[in-house]
């Protein structure tokens, strides 16, 4: 998959190249929003990862032309200027995610993954946390590598879990996908799915947990071994 | 002039004490001026009366003969009459008079030619005439002519006494018409000066850009305002300055982290890498702080800002939980499930929030529970199950770089001094107690804002 790396740190564009490469990305490199700008032009990536602080502009203007052509390319915005009165802009500027800088590799790519999920050309691939992976196509559960079979709505309420893995999904995003706008909801019909999937989990042996973080949502996390 | 601090107040009040100057003045002037008039017209009447009177001196052989007309007499009868006269000769021995007595009207020295007096006499009403010479058949006679005040030429002092009431009558009007006008004057002029101070207003540290206009002002005034605008711009440098500098430092010390940390990453995996990470976290976690602590040194809330208290938590809920699950320690959100608007910086608010968490995470036990509660009334209450703060901590702990434990590289001690400071920028504040059942209980309270 080609990603396009929008960088002006010549030590940090060879770092993220080879821990990009290990992600399965080939990624061309471009020091300035000039350059980037004709990159796009001329190519068509799978995701941007695009740093704020470039030697000829922020990053962000180039975010904003990008969206303004209707280019929807993913866009992982890179930031070293993460203050309190500049935070946050970036996303609503069109950033599908925003990172502050230092970061760690694996979640550089944790989360170009997770946003090519998201896109909708790669809809099919498998969701994977732990033990557990989930055919997002084929709506098949697979867990310690057999296939089991789950109900409908928790395979559902899984599905969410794992594209949120690793942080808290909101209790709302369920009730929004399990109900859709049909409207009255019983307040504990997510707590209700949320403990069979849970027990069903367990039975099956994964080695994921779903927590309660009573008032915001569910999380799912790595059971620690030992 | 503490009383009177607005110009318009000010003009008022001094307009106001000069009508009351002028319709007394005024009034004065113009009585003295009309009596001045209506003596003069006295004096003219006196004199063509003297001149009549003369004209009826007839020589004779040893001398003159006064031979008044017969329908004039009743004007010169006694008291009655409306004048009085007396001839005398150059030596000054009277020929003729209109008194019953036969004496001059006042004694001939005070009576210079053509001179008019005024005369007090022991009645106690006043005598004004005057004295005329005239020659006849080569001798000088005076010509002497007086009227009592009491039956002066009553129609020429109803004019002055019916006069004056009307003046006053109308100065008055006219006065107050003039100072509403003027009124309207000033406020008009003082109009650019009040659109100024709306202008004014807006100017805050999330605008500075904003100037006042210079073309509609007085001139008066446009020193003032150009030196205002002066001082902004050294202010608009200034904090522009401070932003850039906080801005450059994070970008200054990000960038060798994150190469630090690309390369470690890099590095296979073993305890030499587990603790250059642990290490490179402690430091970014430390240079985040201090950041932080620097950008709200002088970080401003702007007056309109409102944020949602109730979604502020949430999100800073949501994103220290996978620490808390991570240290298997439960944390949870309560209290206020609507939304809860105060006066705030929704980011700002966030950090403040997040740091009152990650302490908490860091002083529960394993195994357990952090509580994040928000009330309508605009505070959150961050609750763990901790040892708790000592009463002699409650204050210090929240000054910068102190911390409880000087030995762990994590601790830096600088997680309330943010969240006091951002309380403090908020208007709000930042206190602590002990549970009853032991842990610590992190209260930050702000000013609710209309929803
Ligand atoms: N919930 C708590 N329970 C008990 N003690 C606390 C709690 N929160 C803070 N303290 C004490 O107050 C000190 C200062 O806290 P502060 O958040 O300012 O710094 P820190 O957590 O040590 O470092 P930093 O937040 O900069 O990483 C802590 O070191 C700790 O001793
Ligand atoms: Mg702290």
């Amino acid at each position: 998959m080609r990603a396009l790396l929008v960088e002006d740190s010549d030590e940090l564009v060879a770092l993220l190249k080879k821990g990009l490469a290990q992600g399965g990305f080939s990624a061309d490199a471009v020091r300035t929003a000039a350059d980037a700008a004709h990159a796009l032009a001329t190519m068509r990536y799978a995701a941007i990862v695009l740093d704020r602080g470039l030697p000829d502009d922020d990053g962000l203007n180039l975010l904003r032309d990008m969206r303004r052509r209707g280019d929807s390319t993913p866009v992982l915005v890179l930031t070293a200027r993460d203050g309190v009165s500049d935070r946050v802009t970036g996303l609503r500027e069109g950033a599908d995610d925003y990172m502050a800088k230092p970061f760690a590799m694996e979640e550089l790519l944790a989360r170009l993954q997770a946003l090519l999920r998201r896109s909708d050309n790669l809809l099919g691939r498998r969701l994977t946390f732990g033990n557990v992976a989930l055919d997002a196509e084929g709506r098949q559960v697979i867990i310690g590598g057999a296939v089991r079979a789950f109900p409908a709505r928790e395979t559902a309420v899984l599905e969410i879990l794992l594209r949120r893995s690793g942080n808290v999904a909101p209790k709302r995003l369920f009730e929004d996908h399990l109900f859709g706008l049909s409207g009255d909801v019983g307040s504990n019909a997510v707590e209700v799915y949320v403990h069979r999937l849970r027990k069903m989990l367990a039975d099956s042996g994964a080695t994921v947990k779903i927590h309660t973080v009573r008032g915001v949502g569910y999380l799912m996390a790595e059971e620690k071994t030992g | 002039m503490t009383r009177f601090r607005s110009i318009l107040s000010r003009v008022v009040a001094l307009h106001v004490v000069a009508i009351g100057v002028i319709s007394v003045a005024m009034p004065l002037a113009l009585y003295w001026l009309l009596n001045e008039a209506a003596n003069s017209l006295h004096r003219d009447a006196l004199h063509s009366q003297a001149v009549t009177i003369s004209g009826f001196l007839k020589p004779l052989a040893s001398g003159v003969v006064l031979d008044i007309p017969p329908e004039l007499e009743p004007l010169y009868a006694g008291s009655y009459g409306l004048y009085a006269y007396a001839v005398l000769d150059s030596a000054g021995h009277v020929l003729f008079s209109s008194r019953n007595d036969g004496s001059a009207l006042f004694p001939p020295k005070e009576s210079g030619n053509g001179e008019w007096v005024v005369r007090r006499r022991g009645t106690g009403s006043v005598l004004f005439g005057l004295s005329v010479s005239r020659t006849v058949d080569g001798r000088t006679y005076v010509i002497q002519v007086a009227q009592d005040l009491s039956h002066r030429d009553v129609i020429i002092d109803d004019i002055v006494a019916s006069f004056l009431p009307s003046v006053a009558w109308i100065t008055f009007p006219l006065l107050l018409a003039l100072l509403l006008i003027d009124i309207l004057i000033f406020r008009r002029a003082l109009k650019p000066v009040r659109e100024a101070s709306t202008t004014a207003a807006t100017i805050g540290p999330t605008n500075t850009e904003v100037r006042l206009p210079e073309k509609a002002m007085p001139t008066e005034i446009v020193p003032l305002v150009q030196a205002v605008n002066q001082a902004l711009d050294r202010l608009e440098k200034g904090f522009r300055a401070q932003r850039e500098f906080t801005g450059d430092m994070a970008h200054e010390l990000r960038t060798p982290l994150t190469v630090i940390r690309a390369r470690v990453d890099s590095l296979e995996s073993g305890p030499l890498r587990d603790s250059l990470r642990k290490d490179l976290e402690n430091m970014t976690h430390i240079v985040n702080q201090v950041l932080d602590i620097a950008e709200l040194e002088t970080f401003i809330v702007a007056g309109d800002a409102r944020a949602d208290l109730q979604a502020v938590c949430a999100e800073a809920v949501a994103f220290m939980a996978p620490l808390a699950v991570g240290q298997s320690k439960t944390i949870a959100l309560g209290g206020s499930e609507k939304p809860v608007w105060v006066h705030g910086h929704a980011e700002a608010l966030f950090r403040a929030v997040r740091n009152l968490i990650e302490n908490a995470i860091r002083h529960a036990p394993t195994g357990g529970s952090i509580e994040v509660e928000v009330s309508a009334d605009g505070t959150v209450r961050v609750l763990d199950d901790g040892l708790g703060v000592p009463e002699a901590e409650r204050e210090s702990i929240f000054r910068r770089f102190w911390r409880r434990d000087r030995t762990k590289a994590e601790s830096r001690g600088l997680g309330l001094a943010i969240v006091a400071r951002v309380a403090e920028s908020h208007d709000g504040s930042v206190t602590v107690e002990n549970r009853p059942g032991g842990g610590a209980a992190f209260t930050l309270r702000l000013r609710p804002a209309a929803a």
